[in-house]
């Protein structure tokens, strides 16, 4: 029998708002415990809190994004659980009316992953656990956060790692959130079930709660879907369960005993009026949306003619994609300003997150003068890669490398007499190349363009050396 | 109708402590609350929303920071505290 994963995913996003969900204390990660709270934040009886204007805009502006509709009316509910890390015994949170409904992300194999809601609701506080007691710091307390709840549509590994990055680029873009899943930042908990290949029926399903690593979520999805094939291989029944994940032995444990019966017992917050989303301000904030990677990729393709992959490579963070943007303006060719980018630069960014960082010492003006030089026939492309090399160095423009007498290109009699030099002071690369070596043609090339700094046209000296050669 | 093993339950859970003498009365007093709740619930003008019977919407504060409070005055009610964190002990 073949077996189906089906995934759902619920995605917790703190966004980057500079105060707390219901009260103006700092955000701040970090921060000596229980430095960061005041008698809102902690519950205090009598308080009462007062929604912050940013985390409504912030959710809409998630939900824009990833194709949601916004109602005109949502509201807060509480949420009831009684934990340490609740100082309320309650979470304030969204339960029937949600900011954002109905969303979708688009996944490259041409699938999409609907999207139920996103709504807003407060974060809990950390709790550290120590020979039995347990220290609670609320300064993560009423910290603002999105739960972006999807379908479950994920039906294998590589969907919910596409998923999760796509989710994470797109809330990095907008700037909603940083999603730096190790700060936990951005979390994951999974719904998880299997069927059988052809049924369209849901099987029982598993939840694996609160993973920060995208790693850790396809390992741990990996090893949930063996343990329920396993189970159902076996004719036994998968038992509806909140699991964790233990990353040190690549298993899945329960989490929860049976008093915990998720009764959350919804109700609507007395505290917090009605929130009214104006169709007025949907559209100022789609405005502010960016252009998002996905569409500046199809726009990059499409308008300026790059490839698929380096329109992708190009727009996975928003640093490049501006520094493109900005050093391709007004240039001949949009290739290259690409190519450089994904060439020269690139070799120096070496982890993913040295490329969202993009900290490099050249600035976007600077490249778009070295394509210029190009364009304009002043320098040759090898004199160029060699001068941004001692730019990305330096940080220093391309005229302090290049003189006047290098641009200009090289005269023909000048190339000529290059090329002549390149032949009679390397008969060995001659006879190599004579004896059917043809790479020793590169070395004579390398010569033509060491002695004329650069300015000579590599074609050009190729073409001529061969003749030489062959008139010898 | 509510009985005195209720109150002690709801009292329990509330983490309030409830002298025998006070029972009789929380009793009635509870009784009548949600008697009161019967009566709006039969009320004939079924579709006022009292989910939102003030009509207020959009109470939205600007998202400025705020000296938080000293965490002196933060930890000032715990019963117990470590190193600056709220201390919940192990149950016994
Ligand atoms: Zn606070």
């Amino acid at each position: 029998m073949k077996y189906e994963m089906v995934a759902g995913f619920e995605t917790h996003v703190e966004l980057s708002t500079k105060t707390k969900i219901f009260c103006g204390c700092t955000t701040q990660f970090g921060g000596d415990p229980n430095t960061h709270c005041c008698p809102i934040c902690i519950g205090l009886p009598g308080t009462l809190p007062k929604l912050n204007r940013q985390v409504v805009r912030y959710a809409v502006m998630a939900g824009l994004a990833t194709n949601c509709t916004i109602p005109e009316i949502a509201k807060m509910d509480r949420k009831n659980y009684c934990y340490p890390d609740l100082p309320k015994a309650y979470q304030i949170s969204q339960f029937d009316m949600p900011l954002c409904v109905g969303g979708y992300i688009p996944l490259s194999n041409g699938r999409k992953i609907r999207l139920t809601r996103i709504h807003i609701e407060e974060d809990a506080g950390k709790l550290i656990h120590r020979h039995g007691d347990t220290l609670v710091d609320y300064n993560r307390g009423g910290v603002p956060l999105i739960e972006i709840v999807s379908e479950p549509d994920i039906r294998s590994i590589e969907e919910a790692r596409e998923y999760v990055e796509k989710l994470q680029l797109i809330m990095r873009y907008i700037g909603v959130s940083d999603c730096k899943m190790q700060e936990g930042s951005m979390r994951c908990d999974v719904n998880i079930s299997v069927r059988e290949v052809g049924s369209d029926k849901l099987g029982t399903r598993t939840e694996i709660k609160n993973m920060n690593s995208i790693n850790f979520i396809a390992k741990a999805m990996e090893y949930e879907f063996e343990r329920q094939v396993d189970i159902l291989e076996n004719g036994g029944k998968v038992i509806q369960e909140t699991l964790r994940y233990d990353d040190v032995t690549n298993t899945t444990s329960s989490m929860r005993g049976k008093e915990d019966a998720n009764d959350y017992r919804y109700f609507r917050d007395p505290d917090l009026v009605t929130i009214s989303v104006s169709r007025e301000e949907v559209e100022e904030l789609r405005n502010l949306l960016p252009e998002l990677p996905v569409q500046k990729a199809e726009r990059y393709v499409s308008e300026l003619g790059l490839s698929e992959t380096d329109a992708a490579l190009l727009t996975k963070y928003r640093k490049i994609a501006e520094f493109y943007e900005e050093a391709s303006k007004g240039t001949k060719n949009p290739k290259t300003a690409a190519n450089f980018i994904i060439g020269q630069i690139f070799r120096r960014l070496d982890t993913e997150s040295d490329k969202e960082a993009f900290d490099i010492k050249v600035s976007a003006e600077d490249l778009r003068e070295l394509i210029k030089l190009i364009d304009d026939g002043k320098i040759k492309m090898n004199l160029a890669k060699s001068t941004l090399e001692k730019m990305l160095d330096t940080g220093k423009k391309a005229t302090e490398f290049i003189s006047e007498s290098d641009m200009g290109g090289l005269d023909e009699a000048t190339m000529i007499s290059l090329c002549e030099q390149a032949v009679e002071s390397n008969p060995n690369a001659v006879n190599d190349y004579k004896n059917g070596k043809e790479k020793a043609i590169k070395s004579l090339v390398g010569f033509v363009m060491k002695n004329s700094r650069g300015k000579a046209d590599a074609v050009a000296a190729e073409a001529k050396i061969k003749e030489l050669i062959a008139k010898a | 109708m509510v009985d005195r093993e209720e109150i002690l339950k709801i009292a329990t859970l509330s983490k309030l402590f409830v002298s025998e003498e006070e029972l009789p009365k929380l009793t009635t007093d509870m009784e009548q609350m949600i008697a009161f709740a019967d009566t709006i619930n039969n009320a004939e003008d079924a579709s006022t929303d009292f989910d939102n019977i003030n009509n207020l919407c959009n109470v939205l504060r600007e998202d400025e920071v705020v000296p938080s409070l000293d965490r002196d005055k933060i930890l000032g009610n715990a019963k117990d505290i470590d190193d600056g964190h709220f201390l919940v002990k192990k149950r016994a």
